[in-house]
């Protein structure tokens, strides 16, 4: 969009379109920007990781079985001698993956669910919802667990089941937004334009509700990614030879004593992720959404 | 007259609530001719902008049951389907609703929102979709237009803003025009300069259009005949210059002597006593006898009859004007 400077008669209006502002907002809060570097440094890594890595993943070496870190091996080596750090940097690719991939699936589903069921309320409504309802009452990582275990542990099973469980938060959140719009003047006169349902929700209400969207996003890439570890924890999600860093940690555990760089790199690299979604998402709510804040947190889960 | 360009014929809404059904318009009728302007006035909740929403059919139905007919082109538009109704609404018979602030969309810009009409309606894509928007806020007397089209809502003022919505309300020169109290949230001087803008447009586009106001002052710059509404029933209906001089109905006069009187500062406003009937109790008989100064036994009694004592000028009462100088 060109941005004219625009001088109006009703005084000098500053012409900045909502991106900008909200751009502008996040990149003041430092913990924010933070995350925000952490995430695109993460990215990087992950798109260049065969080209950094120094070893392959499965480049065995039991001689040089369980090192401390060193010029070599700057996070150590397993129990076979794989260099740690390889594997770090190589895993962080699935867990990004399955972190976007999933989300992009509660979106894709959770989004039209929430839209249809708030503009059209009724019967509609209670249906939709309370199969959302039914999604949201199992605990989410033992929704997951079942998913997988009917699909087989597989990593795309793992990406279906991650999203369907995180479906009913983005499906909640829109609904509440929409529902505040549906007798909204605007959607009326867009009514009386003569425009279509599909029409309303896809150019007046939708637009409207993106911003408490964009922040569930965000945090809930955290949760995904969260979520991709613990199933891999459990065996279900990667499955060996190729690394993720859940599956590191629970085979790190064995060896804690003798070997703690085993399972420490994997679980910070978790915890860096983790915590610059978060950042990030924080950081999205207080510029798009303050008044948000407490809906998200009550309706957080485990 | 004329042949109407719209003829509303027994037009009633009942809304079906919890405590029963509520009727809140009850058997209007009236004719729109070509080229005219229909003051529609009554208290808030008289039932004014229920029947001009009925009309576009939106209303949610249910609660809504609208019965009655209202011609326009030889078709009843309440039975028309959805599909031909979207093709009437915003084309043929478009709506300026009340409050500029909450009639456009915040998070688009205006742009968007006045070509969208064209777009449906024209068939206009694009640039020249875009053309026409440019034209239609020039046309609603907004500055810069070219530069404007790509702000937003809030980077307008209320009465720009209104221009705005008036511009998306004429885009496709539709033959009526339902301005539902289109300069009540607006202060006096730029109400004043909205209601030139829209005769004006009416005069070019030669539209009818279907005023919906409470405000007396307003109907006696704008209309050529005025409804009066009170409880969903018509009370009056006469042409404009009638209404003012001789009213009919004790109503009516009720609301023309609480209005000020320029120059006269000792008169005291004089409200009408009691408030209006709650829809789901209607009174028995007249719909304004508990009110009414000149109650008798027979309005307790019986519902008058929206005679017509002289051509064109109808009342809801049982007596004459001439009987009621009490």
């Amino acid at each position: 969009m060109t941005e004219p400077a625009a001088e109006t008669t009703v005084g000098v209006v500053a012409h900045r379109s909502r991106l900008r502002t909200t751009a502008e907002t996040v990149l003041r809060n430092r913990l924010a920007v933070f995350g925000l570097v952490i995430l695109v440094l993460l990215v990087l890594v992950a798109l260049a990781a065969p080209l950094i890595a120094p070893y392959t993943i499965n480049q065995v070496d039991v001689a040089n079985r369980l090192q401390g870190p060193s010029s070599q091996h700057w996070f150590g080596t397993d129990e076979l001698g794989r260099d740690v750090f390889s594997r770090v940097i190589i895993a962080s690719r699935v867990s990004l993956q399955v972190g976007f991939v999933s989300v992009g699936i509660a979106l894709g589903l959770g989004v039209p669910v929430g839209l249809i069921a708030g503009y059209y309320g009724g019967r509609i409504d209670s249906i939709l919802m309370r199969l959302m309802d039914i999604l949201f009452s199992i605990p989410a990582i033992v929704l997951a667990i079942a998913i997988l275990a009917a699909l087989g542990p597989d990593i795309v099973n793992a990406m279906i089941a991650i999203g369907v469980v995180y479906t009913p938060i983005f499906a909640r959140i829109t609904r509440g937004s929409v529902l505040t719009l549906r007798d909204a003047v605007f959607v009326q006169a867009a009514r009386s334009i003569g425009a279509s349902d599909l029409r309303i929700i896809g150019n007046h209400v939708f637009p409207n509700v993106i911003a408490p969207i964009i922040v569930q996003t965000s945090l809930s890439l955290a949760f995904a990614i969260l979520a991709e570890a613990a199933l891999s924890f459990l065996g279900l999600g990667v499955q060996p030879p190729n690394p993720a860093w859940g599956r590191m940690l629970s085979e790190g555990r064995a060896f804690f004593q003798r070997a703690p760089w085993m399972a420490i790199f994997p679980g910070l690299a978790i915890f860096a992720t983790v915590f610059a979604f978060n950042a990030l998402g924080d950081g999205l709510r207080d510029a798009l959404d303050p008044q948000q804040r407490s809906i998200i947190e009550s309706r957080g889960r485990s | 007259m004329t042949q109407p360009v719209l003829s509303v014929r027994d037009l009633s809404v009942t809304f079906r609530t919890r405590e029963g059904p509520a009727k809140v318009v009850d058997r209007i009728s009236y004719d729109l001719g070509p080229g005219e302007t229909l003051a529609i006035v009554g208290e808030s909740g008289s039932g004014k902008s229920v029947s001009s929403l009925a009309l576009m059919q939106l209303l949610p139905t249910p609660p809504a049951v609208v019965e009655g007919e209202a011609i326009f082109e030889g078709r009843n538009l309440l039975t028309l389907d959805e599909p031909e109704m979207q093709k009437i609404r915003g084309n043929r018979i478009a709506m300026i609703f009340q409050d500029p602030m909450t009639s456009l969309n915040p998070v688009r810009t205006i742009g968007h929102q006045l070509m969208e009409p064209i777009e449906l309606h024209l068939g206009l894509t694009g640039r020249a979709a875009r053309e026409r928007a440019i034209e239609l806020l020039h046309l609603v007397g907004i500055p810069s237009a070219e530069e404007r089209i790509d702000d937003y809502p809030h980077q307008f003022s209320g009465g720009m803003r209104q221009r705005v919505v008036i511009a998306m309300g004429i885009s496709c020169e539709p033959d009526i025009l339902i301005a539902d109290e289109a300069t009540t949230a607006l202060d006096v001087t730029t109400q004043a300069k909205i209601i030139d803008e829209i005769k004006g447009l009416q005069e070019r586009l030669g539209m009818s259009l279907i005023w919906i106001t409470h405000d007396l002052g307003v109907v006696a710059g704008v209309a050529d005949r005025v409804v009066v509404l009170y409880a969903g029933h018509i009370m009056e209906e006469a042409d404009v210059d009638d209404l003012f001089r001789v009213r009919r109905n004790p109503y009516t006069r009720g609301l023309l002597a609480s209005l000020p009187v320029p120059g006269r500062t000792s008169r005291r406003l004089e409200a009408i006593p009691g408030l209006p009937p709650d829809p789901l109790r209607p009174p028995r008989g007249c719909p304004f006898s508990p009110r009414c100064p000149y109650v008798a036994d027979v309005c307790v009694r019986e519902e008058p009859a929206l005679r017509e004592p002289v051509p064109g000028h109808r009342s809801k009462c049982h007596f004459d004007p001439e009987d009621l100088h009490a």
